[in-house]
Formats: structure tokens, sequence, C-alpha cells
């Protein structure tokens, strides 16, 4: 683990991306999923229980190291893995886009909004560092608005790599040429998990299947959910 | 089943000097033309490897059910070679393939012993090796059989064919997750005119859409071919239906008459299709399921293959990526068919050619370029004699005429019954070969 702890950080630290862009997220176009249907409405289906969220050590903006089931339990998660320098139009900008949007729609039905909340949580810890992700999460930090965006990175690759397995969050080296040289790369699929209170992942999304629209019905029916249960 | 540790063990420290990035996440249309579209890592160039469950034969070899690689990259030394096997350690009626969404995993089932097999592809891509066995499907589902295996994200469905209780057809599809664990199953429908026969599943994202078609129980599948067509009572046991389901709900939408047990299912890959095809096996025919201007779905049938009164047995299909040609293999005749979709609605047959005295599973290349055959069908349903040939066998395709490039012969390889096949690729591998000369002083190890 310690190898690879070191491995990934020096994977990361060589990117061929130089500094850190905050905000980058907001200068690029993204690539949305084509949803040509209605979805089912909220509540007509249940969502499985695919497994149990992983746990581990990360930090907030303010370097506070805290259990990730702090962030995980007790609400409704929307939780996905991004890293600040992303750029890629159908990555974690779409992500960041997606949440960006089902915030304004949650926050215009209260009692759902105290119920929801939003975590991104950086696999790039050696130059995500919390101020980075402060800087990153910009006026959502500060959760002024009811509904929290956690903006969360880790200590080190040693302390991440558990949490990338425990979710399944796909991360694969790369080789290919360009310029006649050789480049090797970290590259990952964007994948996005939804989250009951009690920390189970009820629904995964992938890029093909990030519909901002199915993703708002899928956390108002664990909304519905948590209501039926509470009334018996 | 454990899915980084390769990454932890092997990742060489000396990626760290040269240029290196986290790069993009792509939006994934589909595989080699008929995997899930959830699924990762397109395989677009030249593949280097062909994974092929193999059914063992007793006598030959070892007996068991493996999963057998072949070297496909015509640029290697070992070209057309079978470079590693993997046996299970017991026969089981090998049958189909799915890989994980992350193209790490390939899921490998068994018709009659009901279990599972997870072949790590991604470590060692030219050597998989078998990580995990899950033995709890028929208990945990009520299923037989485990036929499609179809890459949901993080979550494997499973399409049964049969049940553990009467071995016949009415059956359903199991959820598990990625690490193997049971999480669901759903029962075919009975009602809404359906007969709850299962076989294949495919999905349109786009569409939120997802059809199932339908086959035969344990009771016909596992029973010698020649004595079942003699029995009119037991070839009434076919399915004959077809379901469009929601997909986010997972409910039947609805059930669509297809008579003669329709099997594979491939989605039209081109954007803003609304259309998918399948080929009935018992029946000879192509049938088209889509979406009309109300956005109703509706199925007919729109070509015969060959003559359907000498049941050619239509037992594979394999669209191009650009939805414009289908090619379907038939067993009995051995021939290897290609339709021009150009028109979706009235597919034209525009050449054939015999491949094999049997042939069952039809690949190709993403860019259709390469085309493969199989064999086997089913154990008890494969030829005799000297028609029971074995095979892999590589083709050219220049859009007129078929070449052949390789040949396997899993009976002379004393492999068994080469059934369903898989492509795989070096540039999937997860970890590189170690180069000692650039490891640093922090390397670790």
């Amino acid at each position: 683990m310690i190898r690879y702890a070191m491995i990934l950080g020096c994977l990361l630290l060589a990117s061929a991306a130089s500094a850190h862009q905050a905000e980058k997220h907001a200068d690029v176009a993204v690539v949305k999923a084509k949803m040509d249907f209605v979805p089912p409405l909220a509540g007509s289906y249940t969502l499985q229980r695919i497994m149990p969220a992983p746990d581990g050590m990360v930090m907030d903006t303010q370097g506070k190291a805290r259990a990730l089931s702090t962030f995980t339990r007790g609400h409704i998660t929307l939780l996905g893995f991004i890293y600040t320098t992303c750029v890629d139009p159908s990555g974690c900008p779409l992500a960041y886009e997606v949440f960006n949007s089902l915030k304004a729609k949650i926050l215009a039905t209260p009692d759902m909004a105290a119920r929801v909340q939003l975590v991104s949580l950086s696999f790039d810890p050696l130059r995500d560092t919390p101020d980075v992700m402060k800087q990153y999460g910009g006026s959502h930090v500060k959760n002024r608005d009811g509904l929290p965006w956690y903006f969360l990175t880790t200590r080190s690759p040693k302390e991440l790599l558990p949490l990338v397995e425990g979710f399944g969050q796909d991360v694969r080296a790369s080789v290919s040429k360009k310029d006649g040289r050789v480049v090797r790369e970290l590259s990952h699929v964007l994948k996005v998990f939804l989250l009951d209170k009690a920390s189970t992942v009820r629904e995964i999304y992938s890029s093909s299947f990030l519909m901002p629209q199915m993703v708002m019905n899928d956390i108002e029916t664990l909304f519905l959910e948590e209501q039926a249960a509470a009334r018996k | 089943m454990n899915r980084l540790p390769f990454l932890i063990n092997k990742i060489p420290l000396a990626l760290c000097i040269v240029t290196l990035g986290l790069v993009a996440p792509t939006v994934l249309q589909a595989d080699e033309t008929c995997n899930s579209p959830y699924m990762s890592n397109l395989i677009k160039g030249q593949e280097d490897f062909m994974y092929v469950w193999t059914l063992g034969v007793d006598g030959m070899g070892d007996g068991s059910d493996k999963l057998v690689t072949l070297d496909v990259n015509p640029k290697s030394k070992q070209y057309g070679k079978v470079i590693a096997s993997v046996s299970t350690g017991g026969r089981g009626e090998a049958h189909h393939m799915g890989f994980t969404d992350d193209r790490r995993f390939l899921w490998a089932g068994g018709l009659s012993d009901n279990k599972i097999y997870v072949f790590d592809i991604a470590t060692t891509p030219s050597k998989p090796t078998l990580v995990k066995t899950i033995a709890d499907y028929g208990d945990k589902s009520g299923y037989l059989g485990p036929h499609t295996f179809y890459a949901l994200p993080g979550r494997m469905l499973i399409q049964a064919l049969s049940n553990t209780k009467d071995k016949g057809g009415v059956t359903g599809m199991a959820l598990y997750n990625n690490k193997g664990e049971f999480i669901s199953s759903t029962p075919i429908p009975t009602d809404m005119g359906g007969d709850g026969y299962g076989y294949d599943i495919a999905v349109n994202p786009n569409k939120n859409a997802m059809l199932t078609s339908s086959f035969t129980g344990s009771q016909n599948y596992m029973r010698p071919l020649g004595d079942l067509i003699k029995d009119g009572a037991a070839m009434k046991n076919f399915g004959n239906t077809m379901v469009m389901w929601d997909l986010k709900a997972m409910k039947p939408q609805k059930v669509f008459a297809v008579p003669g047990a329709p099997l594979e299912i491939r989605w039209s890959l081109k954007a803003n299709d609304n259309w998918a095809i399948t080929a009935t096996a018992l029946t000879s025919q192509l049938w088209l399921v889509k979406q009309d201007g109300k956005g109703e779905w509706n199925a007919k049938s729109v070509a015969t293959i060959g003559d359907p009164a000498k049941i050619p047995l239509p037992v594979d299909i394999s669209i191009n990526k650009e939805g414009t040609g289908l090619w379907v293999n038939t067993f009995m005749d051995g021939k290897t068919r290609y339709f021009d979709l150009t028109n979706p609605e009235q597919p034209k047959q525009t050449y054939e050619k015999q491949t094999g005295k049997q042939v069952n599973m039809v690949s190709q290349s993403w860019d259709g370029t390469r085309v493969y055959v199989t064999s086997s069908l089913l154990a008890n349903w494969d030829k005799g004699g000297a028609d029971d040939e074995q095979f892999v066998r590589g083709f050219n395709w220049n859009g007129k005429e078929l070449s052949p490039t390789f040949e396997v012969d899993f009976a002379k390889e004393k492999l068994g019954r080469a059934h369903h096949m898989k492509l795989g690729s070096n540039a999937l591998k997860v970890v590189y070969e170690v180069e000692p000369a650039k490891r640093t002083a922090r390397s670790g190890d």
C-alpha cells in the first residue's frame, strides 16, 4: 500500500498540467448525456441497495481530518470523485455542472434540501490540497443556502486508495504516443454515487447516464422512502 | 474481489519520471459493437487477444471448462496461437461471458453448474486468472443457467435461461454488485402476454430502454438435440416473446409476440437511431424493434434468414458500429451471412460463406474489418462425427469477401468446445513492466 501511495503520488505530481487552475470547471463546455425519454416518477420505483459505502479519513477545506462517513451518513448524499485540473467535457466539469444544477433544484424544496448533501472528493491529493479544494468550491463552501456541498481531499494517496477501491471508481494507467514521445497517463471514467442516509450506495451514474432529471428523481425517491419509513 | 491491488503492487515508480497526467473520462457508446454501453475502455484499434469460454469434453485434455486465450494480433509472433488457458476444474456447460463496466473482470457462466466464474483480465491481459467463483446464483435468485452478463455501473445484470424449481423456461434476471454480492432478482413477466422465458439483455441508455429475449429451459437445452426435436411437447417449450423494460424502474412496459426463440439483441449504435434487431432461432427471421413517431415501441419481422423450412438455426448476430450491416451465423448449414441494414425495415442478404460444418458465435472488431467465428452451440446440441468441428476461425472482411486469416483447432489442442469469445488488449493492462534502471530511491521496494 505504501508503495502504491508513493507511486500514485509521483504520478500525480508529474501530471502534465503544471499548476492548479481554480474553478477551471466554469470554463469548460460540458458534454451532457442525452436523455430521450420521460423518466419514471419519483417514488414509483425502488433503488437497489448496491453496497455499503466505504469509509476512511479525508480532509475538509479547513485541513481538518475527518472520517468520510461524517459526510455520507445521516443525509442523502451525492458523491463524485473529481480533480480540480480536469478539463474533460464529459468528466469532472460535467459532474460539477450537474451538482450545481441539482443543488438549485433541490433548494426549491426546503424539506428535501434539509435531507441532502453533496460531496466532491478529489483523487489528486498531492495537488488538490484543502486550500485548492476551497478555491474550487468557491461560494459553495460556506453553505449559506442550507444545502451543504463538501469539497474534500485526502492527506495522501495511501488514504485515498481504500476509498477509490471501495467505491469501485475506475482508475487506469494507459500509454499513448504524442509527438513521438511515449506518454503515460492515469485515466478514470466518471462515476457519481448516490447514497442513502445509512451510507448505502443506491445508484451509480456513469457519463452516459448522468442525467440531472434522473438523478433528481432518484434523490426524491430516497427522500420519499425516508418519509415513508418515518411514518411507520 | 480486490480491484486495485495490482495497481498497488505493480505500477513502477519509473512512471513518475516520465510525462504523466490524469486524463479524460469519456462518454462511451459501446464496445466492439455488442457489449454494454456502460462499459468503458473500447478497443477501437487492433485487438491483441481473444478470450474463448470453452466447454470441457470428457477425455479431451483435462476435461474441464476453461477460459482459453488466443493471440489475435497479426503482428505478434504468436498470432493465431493459444497463449493461455485457465481451467475451472469442472464441467458445467460453459456458455456466455461479459465484462464488468470497468473492463477489468470477465464474468463467465455455466448453464448446468449454475456457477459464475470471475476472471481478472486486467492485471495481465495475456494471462487471465480465476479470482472468484460465485456459487449462490441459484440459491439467491431461484434461477438456473446464467446466460447474459450485462454490465451496469458498478454492477452486473445476469439473465438466466431457466429456474431451479422445475428447470423449465420461466426465469428471470439477477443483479450482483461488482464485488460479486447478490443484490436482487427480477422475474421475466408471465402476465401482459409474457411467457416468462429469458435469454439476452440489451440496453439503450438514452431511451431508458432495456430489451430481453427468450429461449428455453434446462430441460431442453441440456437434452440431446436429436431427441428434443422429435418431442413435440418439448418443442413447444421455447420462448416466443421479447419484453421492453423501463430500465430505471426495472419494470416491464410491453411484451412483444416474437415466435420462434428470439436470441441475441443488438441496438443500432448510430446516434439518434431508435431500433434494435434480433434473430429467431426456430423460425429463422430477423425482427426489428423500433419506436414509432408517437414513441411507441413495436416489433415486426423484417427478413428471413436462409430457408426457414430447413431450420438453418440462426444462433448469433453481430451488428457493425454504423448500424448498417449485420452478420448472422446459422448453426445447421455452417454459414456466416451478411445483411445490409441500410434500411432496417428491409434487411437484404448480400453475402454468405460456409465458415464451418457447424458455427455458433460471430464477433467483429470495432472497425468491422476482422470477423471471428466459433463452432460450439451446446454440448448436447453440437453435431456428431466429422461434423463436430471445434474451432475459432479468423477472417478479414473487405466489404465483399471473408478471407481466412487463422484457425485454432480446439479438438486438436485438446481444449474442448469453443463457444463465446471476447476481445482483449494490452492497452487495457493496469500495470507496466518495471524498468529497474529508472527506479528511484523512493521506490520503496
